[in-house]
């Protein structure tokens, strides 16, 4: 019957959801671009020590556009019509979920380009604990807090009935989203506390973390089809 | 509107419905609904709110797995990757995507069905949306967006077309011309046709399948349902005194007969009394019972 996998909707996702969640995307890249800013104009090394750790926060913001789209497109009927024409439950959140991460992309790389850009150009040193920070914890978390916040919004979306406002998965995720985050700084802060902190306990944390989240989501998505009715994706209308 | 291109398809899909169950969240709102489908033709399908029409549509395109029984085309199992293949799927909410012009997203719908910009440029046309092509959908009124969302109907051929409502919260000109499109669609295609307008279910529907608390309550040919109570409606161009006992409704004097088969008779009768008839029509449409009783099969095929 199917004469062949169905196209790929990642290109026109990914430009939908710059269209439709230009406010997140702008407000994202604006915020961590002002604070990037801010803290390279900051006498000493404050740029380094705490741009990385609260980038991935705004990242999440701007990562939202895909979340909206995917919102809207199960109250329009969009996902219902895709669903007829052999598009899978996991093959649509995987597409939404790789636009959340091309949006976290856009976000990061200009923050990073424009904080770090100033940063240097003011004539403080590219450090290694900069370099480390960037690599090991802020890029990392940046991808894994977005495709975190949006495989629980989308399965929430999904779950529950559509309502708008703040009280609404749209208006909770961002919160959700920043928890990996907040769990990083957390044990960071804890191990700061207890005196044990150092590159490799940063190492550790970070990458635990940013794995752990990284196997919730490959988990999400791998046992959708067993909690995941398809008539969920259906509009409500 | 002028008249889709349709090449010939070869022979008519056999769809098989057996025994099929379907729902929502394990509840079931179709329950063993069996039929069989040879010829192509207009089925439409009727039935009050929540009956399952909704159902029937989305499980014979794939959306929903049936809970039990099974869903044949050409001998073949549907199943929910399977959509994607043979059957066109208009839903009774408009499926157009967000925050895109009319063009942009029937470039979308021609992305996923694998059709090209020369077809999205010929359903522009078909549908008469050329003017709206560079609004954005947000913009439309509900009819308009009816109208794209059944542009992509038209995108692309396929052999089964399952339409939900088509025509709702269309004006009459476009729905008349919605339904030319459909009749025509029908001459080489299947077409589904779920409806509450039981006039243009009459008009454009060669079967009619009637669901009524999930289950198929009658298939058959629309022109083999009889009214129980056969009434006619006379107008007449003048007053006459022969109408007196007639009750009325509007301008038409009522009359009920035993059957088509007796209104030659009664033309007799009134013109030999000087009755000077304009118009006789009939007043009931059969498939309004379909609605007020249990009504009997008529037949399976």
């Amino acid at each position: 019957m199917n004469p062949g996998a169905a196209p790929s909707l990642l290109g026109v996702t990914v430009r939908r959801s710059l269209s439709t969640g230009r406010f997140f995307l702008g407000y994202g890249t604006a915020i961590s671009v002002v604070l990037g800013v801010s803290l390279a104009l900051s006498p000493g090394s404050a740029f380094a020590s705490t741009f990385p750790f609260l980038l991935p926060i705004f990242v999440v913001v701007g990562s939202m556009g895909g979340m909206v789209v995917f919102t809207n497109d199960r109250i329009k009927g969009v996902l219902e019509y895709l669903l007829a024409y052999g598009y899978s439950p996991r093959r649509l959140f995987v597409t939404f979920l790789l636009t959340a991460l091309a949006l976290s992309a856009v976000v990061l790389s200009v923050a990073v380009a424009v904080g770090l850009g100033v940063y240097l150009i003011r004539g403080h040193p590219f450090t290694t604990q900069l370099a480390t920070l960037l690599v090991v914890y802020a890029i990392p978390m940046s991808f894994s807090s977005p495709a975190f916040a949006a495989t629980v919004g989308m399965l929430w979306t999904s779950l529950s009935s559509p309502r708008a406002g703040m009280n609404s998965p749209i208006g909770l995720i961002p919160f959700i989203g920043i928890l990996p985050s907040l769990v990083t700084l957390f044990l960071l802060t804890t191990l700061a506390v207890a005196g044990v902190f150092s590159p490799t306990e940063l190492l550790l944390v970070a990458v635990g973390v940013a794995g752990a989240v990284v196997l919730i989501v490959v988990a999400l998505l791998g046992t959708l089809g067993r909690f995941l009715r398809r008539e969920r994706l259906l509009s409500p209308a | 509107m002028s008249e889709p291109t349709l090449e010939s398809h070869g022979a008519v899909p056999v769809i098989e419905c057996l025994g099929v169950s379907a729902g929502y969240d394990g509840i079931r709102v179709l329950r063993h609904v069996s039929f069989r489908i040879t010829e192509p033709a207009i089925y439409v399908v009727l039935g009050p709110n929540g009956a399952g029409k909704t159902t029937l549509m989305r499980t014979l395109s794939g959306i929903l797995e049936p809970y039990e029984g099974t869903i044949r085309i050409d001998g073949e199992t549907i199943d929910r990757s399977s959509g994607g293949g043979r059957v066109h799927y208009l839903s009774h909410v408009d499926g157009i995507p967000d925050g895109l012009r009319v063009r942009e997203a029937l470039n979308f719908y021609a992305l996923v069905e694998r059709a090209g910009p020369s077809d999205v440029e010929r359903v522009l046309d078909l549908l008469e949306i050329r003017p709206l092509a560079d609004r954005y959908v947000s913009q439309l009124s509900s009819g308009q967006r009816k109208r794209v969302s059944i542009a992509r109907v038209f995108l692309r051929e396929r052999a089964i077309y399952l339409l939900d409502e088509p025509t709702s919260n269309l004006d009459p000109k476009v729905a008349s011309e919605i339904r030319t499109l459909v009749l025509n669609l029908s001459r080489e295609r299947v077409v589904l046709y779920s409806s509450h307008n039981l006039y243009e279910a009459r008009e454009i529907g060669r079967y009619v399948m009637t669901i009524r608390d999930g289950q198929l309550a009658l298939f058959g040919r629309i022109e083999d349902l009889r009214s129980s109570h056969f009434v006619v409606g006379i107008r007449t161009l003048e007053p006459s005194d022969a109408m007196a006992g007639f009750p009325k409704q509007g301008e038409y004097y009522l009359k009920e007969l035993p059957g088509p088969e007796a209104v030659p008779d009664l033309l007799r009768t009134l013109e030999s009394q000087g009755v000077r008839i304009r118009e006789l029509r009939e007043m009931g449409n059969p498939l309004e019972e379909l609605f007020a009783d249990a009504p009997e099969v008529l037949a399976r095929t």
